[in-house]
């Protein structure tokens, strides 16, 4: 806002901006229960939800467990507070549901085998044409530990260290991980 | 082929190896073709990471959510009564405490103030007929939760309005009188203006304030019974 006339304000908003003050707001009528808030905020992230839980843990449980994501972030916007976007906010909630139901459903297991095995099996079913797998495909079949890291950082890009403090492994571990999976999935890309 | 510096050229990519060290790979980038070949293939796996679009799902997913958080299904009255019970919990109450504290702020003097000269958009037309509704503004406006919960801290205002000496009235009736003002002047400029982001923020803003206060004035008054 900037003032060109004594008392007469000219207001100049960047649309972002303005998108999300509009999400705050949302994100406030959403908190006092407000349905059709929530929904437009659910309409506005339900693609990028949807698609990191795919990525993180494959498409079988994406749908059950992007739900859970919007129906935690429902009982839990009382404890947006605006100082992040509320999609960096759902994100966030998104990757701790994500992390929670990996555990009950057993992909932590192994998830951070570093073999070369483990890594060349993925990119060996690349190397016959008719097993061809798409970008996405050849994510979701790196070793679970790979993907996650990688998704992470490469996708939605989080830092070593973040990523490290919500997988509770080393910044070392996850440098190690993303390299595996970066070096796994040139392979898909080669012509 | 691998030696001693594929495993780093990752952390050359993201700019995480100390200077000596990059100084060092990129002299021996020099010499070595494989290295830059698969340094080459690492970038062209990044931006295609970065390049991939986000899907939605096979199936929407919100009746599901609606289902399970309790909004947007068709309820029998006494569930919706259970609701609006539900909408009164401290966590609620302290969500729009939240927003209150997140969302006030000079705005809304500025907009009164900038309102002063365009607020005057009319309510109703010019046979007298009202406005056309107005989709944003009926979205809170007609908020059947929000009237519901704004009704019913009145109510408990007014129960304990006897609890409340003169000058609190006072002070209370003066900051409600400002506020619905300012709901009045959004509407009005949102009748006009029904896109404007700013506006619907306002408005927003404004419900928000007006609840936190009746609740702050019922609990005072709950308080000193």
């Amino acid at each position: 806002m900037e003032l060109t006339t004594p008392g007469v304000a000219t207001l100049r908003r960047d649309p972002d901006q303005a998108a999300r003050d509009a999400e705050t707001a949302d994100a406030a009528l959403a908190a006092s229960g407000d349905g059709r808030a929530f929904e437009r905020l659910y309409r506005t992230h339900v693609n990028r939800i949807h698609s990191l839980v795919r990525r993180m843990i494959g498409p079988d449980h994406a749908d059950d467990i992007a739900q859970d994501v919007f129906v935690r972030a429902w009982t839990k916007i009382s404890t947006f507070r605006g100082e992040a976007a509320f999609g960096t906010w759902l994100h966030r909630l998104a990757v701790n549901v994500i992390l929670a139901r990996r555990t009950t459903l057993g992909t932590e297991r192994g998830r951070y085998d570093d073999s070369e095995a483990a890594l060349d099996g993925v990119a060996g079913r690349a190397a016959a044409p008719e097993l061809s797998l798409d970008f996405e495909e050849a994510i979701g079949r790196l070793p679970s530990g790979a993907r996650e890291v990688f998704v992470l950082h490469d996708i939605e890009g989080y830092r070593h260290d973040e990523i490290a403090d919500m997988l509770g492994i080393v910044p070392g571990t996850s440098k190690s991980q993303l390299h595996h999976a970066r070096m796994t999935l040139r392979k898909h890309l080669r012509e | 082929m691998k030696d001693r510096w594929t495993d780093r050229l990752s952390e050359y990519l993201d700019g995480e190896l100390a200077p000596n060290e990059r100084i060092a790979l990129e002299a021996h980038f020099s010499e070595c073709g494989a290295c830059r070949q698969t340094l080459d293939e690492l970038r062209r796996v990044v931006a295609r990471a970065q390049a991939l679009d986000d899907r939605p799902p096979t199936t929407d997913l919100w009746p599901g959510i609606a289902r399970q958080v309790g909004v947007g299904a068709v309820v029998s009255l006494g569930a919706r009564r259970a609701q609006r019970r539900l909408s009164f919990t401290v966590p609620q109450l302290a969500a729009a405490a939240v927003a209150v504290a997140l969302l006030s702020g000079g705005g809304a003097a500025w907009l009164l103030g900038r309102r002063g000269t365009v607020a005057a958009a009319p309510s109703t037309t010019a046979g007298g007929s009202p406005a056309p509704s107005v989709a944003n503004v009926t979205d809170y406006a007609g908020d059947a939760r929000y009237a519901a919960q704004v009704a019913d801290l009145e109510r408990a205002l007014e129960r304990g309005r006897g609890r409340l000496d003169t000058a609190t009235v006072h002070v209370i009736e003066k900051n409600l009188g400002i506020i619905n003002r300012a709901i009045r002047d959004a509407q009005s400029a949102l009748a006009a203006d029904p896109a404007n982001a700013y506006l619907n923020l306002h408005l927003a803003r404004e419900m928000r304030r007006k609840l936190e206060l009746l609740r702050q004035a019922a609990t005072l008054a709950g308080a000193r019974s």
